[in-house]
């Protein structure tokens, strides 16, 4: 599915301030496990997800998506496979404030050619699976955490992503939205989707749906690379 | 067919961003539309003057021949209407009588022209609409003028003007040439001066030499040279006015440049945001630009709609004063619509293509982040 291949990530290269995200970091991904990336603060786990989800290029190594090399593609047609095979939630949720939940939703799906109408319906059924019905027209400074992040997720799935990406997607969540998210989670994987997801929370990585779990440190995997 | 609903749905949420910031966006598009309004009005009423001056020239003939006397505009004998006949490639010359009267009481001048229209009978004037309107004068009314002995002499009003004319019009009383003469003393077989037209219009230069020549003493006016004079007095006058203007066009650049080129923090978030989710940077740059163009081209059609409304509906009532230049009496008329398409385009590349260009700048600059920066936000 996703395959990285000696992915090393330096920021500010050769400036003062240079610094060594990743470091010789190989790991194959298979497709429909739930897979937690595990670690402290600035062992490189956001700065892997996104690598893998093609945000960001790594400085040295290869990255494959479903066989293909990746690494050396323009911007462009990076876009294209991060639209039509990842899904994205951040830990901020980073819903666009002063509009409505569903349009929110279809943000993704807008830049793809698809008619409007056909975006917005489908942004709906979305919503209605979150339990969002009714708040699909609220505008999203207006909804609760748990809700907002729910519209997050929905929005990650409006392109219909084969691989879902979530970074930290508990950090603001009590126990209780905590658990409804990892439920969230459950349906998806038995929808057939990949899910990835970044998270120092015991609750997220030791919880039933969790196939696999990446250990990392100082921008290196400790444990878990082979599946 | 995808492209284009790709930038439907791309131009709908560039609208709805507007929305979102609609005291700012609004307030600037209120400012942009009263430049575009300023310099539109400007435009369309010049020209429209300028056609409008060239129209009634028309039919005028194509020399005017004065006298001077001293350097001094004096009047000139019969012998000349007779001299100038002679002149080869000359048909049609004739003497004028006109003068101008200052009536103290409203504070205007008038034009006096000795008529040759049969219904300007001895005893009756015609007068224009402006003369009618500061001395409340209907047909059938008495006007008394003041005559150069000192005596009142009253004119029945046998007709006023339409309103059609009124731009050249509007000062000017029509009477009978033995009237004339009475009023202001002026001597038998003296007129004020000639009019003559030209066989061909190209020789119009050649037959004013012949006549400088022949009458020393004169001084030919070309129908042209009126038509060029009107010209720049009128686009002196549209300066005059754009000068005063400046201070609120030069505001109106600045707060657009400054809008323009810098993006707010939650602008700059939002594009990040939009990067993240699979948005290419063209896209970004695209949504961006629509916004540029949803405001300018609002503007641009507001402003012109705006300034067609103003000029051709209301007779350019903001800027009567400064561009008409009559003192007293100002000439109330439709001016004929009429717009220039080259002018038009002139003003849309002026307004709308640089403030577009000024939003893509610095989109450009925030859409280039790498869309993983979001995730560390």
């Amino acid at each position: 599915m996703v395959q990285l291949e000696s992915i090393t990530k330096i920021f500010n290269r050769g400036r003062p301030d240079e610094f060594t995200a990743l470091e010789g970091v190989s790991l194959l991904v298979e497709a429909v496990k739930v897979t937690v990336f595990k670690g402290p603060s600035g062992s490189g786990k956001t700065t892997l997800l996104g690598i893998i989800g093609c945000m960001a290029k790594p400085t040295a190594g290869r990255v494959y998506v479903d066989r293909q090399e990746i690494t050396s593609l323009p911007e462009r047609f990076l876009t294209h496979i991060r639209r039509r095979t990842f899904g994205f939630i951040f830990q901020q949720f980073h819903l666009i404030r002063g509009i409505s939940a569903v349009e929110n939703v279809m943000l993704p799906a807008l830049t793809t050619g698809e008619p409007r109408a056909a975006i917005r319906r489908r942004a709906l059924e979305l919503l209605g699976q979150f339990g969002l019905s009714g708040k699909a027209d609220s505008r999203v400074e207006w909804l609760s955490g748990g809700e907002a992040q729910r519209v997050a997720i929905a929005r990650a799935l409006v392109n219909r992503p084969s691989v879902v990406i979530a970074d930290e997607p508990t950090a603001h969540l009590d126990t209780t939205l905590s658990r409804d998210f990892l439920a969230g989670m459950e349906i998806l994987k038995a929808e057939g989707k990949t899910i990835l997801i970044a998270s120092h929370d015991p609750l997220v990585y030791g919880a039933a749906l969790v196939d696999r779990v990446v250990e990392m440190r100082d921008g290196r995997i400790i444990d878990g690379a082979a599946a | 067919m995808s492209l284009v609903e790709r930038h439907r749905n791309i131009l709908d949420f560039a609208i709805s961003s507007l929305a979102r910031r609609w005291k700012k966006n609004l307030a600037l598009l209120a400012v942009y539309t009263f430049t575009v309004f300023v310099l539109a009005s400007v435009i369309f009423f010049t020209e429209a003057v300028k056609r409008e001056a060239r129209a009634v020239f028309q039919g005028a003939p194509e020399v005017v021949v004065q006298r001077l006397m001293a350097g001094r505009h004096d009047l000139v004998p019969q012998a000349y209407v007779e001299g100038l006949s002679r002149i080869t490639g000359v048909r049609e010359v004739r003497g004028r009588l006109w003068g101008y009267y200052y009536e103290p009481s409203t504070g205007a001048n008038y034009t006096l022209v000795a008529s040759g229209d049969p219904s300007v009978q001895p005893g009756t004037v015609a007068v224009g609409r402006g003369v009618a309107r500061t001395l409340l004068a209907e047909k059938g009314d008495l006007l008394p003028l003041k005559g150069a002995r000192g005596e009142y002499v009253s004119f029945e009003v046998a007709r006023v003007f339409s309103s059609e004319s009124e731009l050249v019009s509007a000062d000017l009383i029509e009477m009978h040439p033995e009237d004339l003469r009475g009023l202001f003393g002026m001597p038998e077989g003296f007129y004020t001066d000639i009019t003559l037209k030209v066989r061909n219009p190209k020789e119009v230069t050649v037959v004013a030499d012949k006549i400088r020549r022949l009458f020393p003493d004169t001084r030919p006016i070309l129908r042209d040279e009126i038509l060029r004079t009107y010209d720049s007095v009128f686009d002196w006058r549209s300066g005059l006015l754009l000068v005063i203007f400046a201070g609120a066009v030069t505001a109106f650049i600045i707060f657009a440049w400054d809008k323009a080129t810098s993006l707010s923090l939650e602008e700059r978030r939002e594009m990040g945001v939009l990067k993240a989710v699979g948005w290419e940077t063209s896209e970004v740059i695209a949504m961006k630009s629509w916004e540029g163009i949803v405001i300018s081209l609002a503007a641009f059609l507001a402003g012109v709609l705006a300034a067609y409304l103003h000029v051709f509906v209301s007779s350019a009532a903001l800027f009567e004063p400064v561009l008409k230049g009559w003192a007293v009496l100002y000439p109330r008329y439709d001016l004929v619509p009429h717009i220039d398409p080259y002018q038009i385009l002139a003003l849309f590349f002026l307004t709308v293509v640089p403030y577009t260009v000024a939003t893509v700048v610095p989109s450009w600059n925030a859409a280039t982040v790498d869309p993983d920066l979001i995730m560390r936000q």
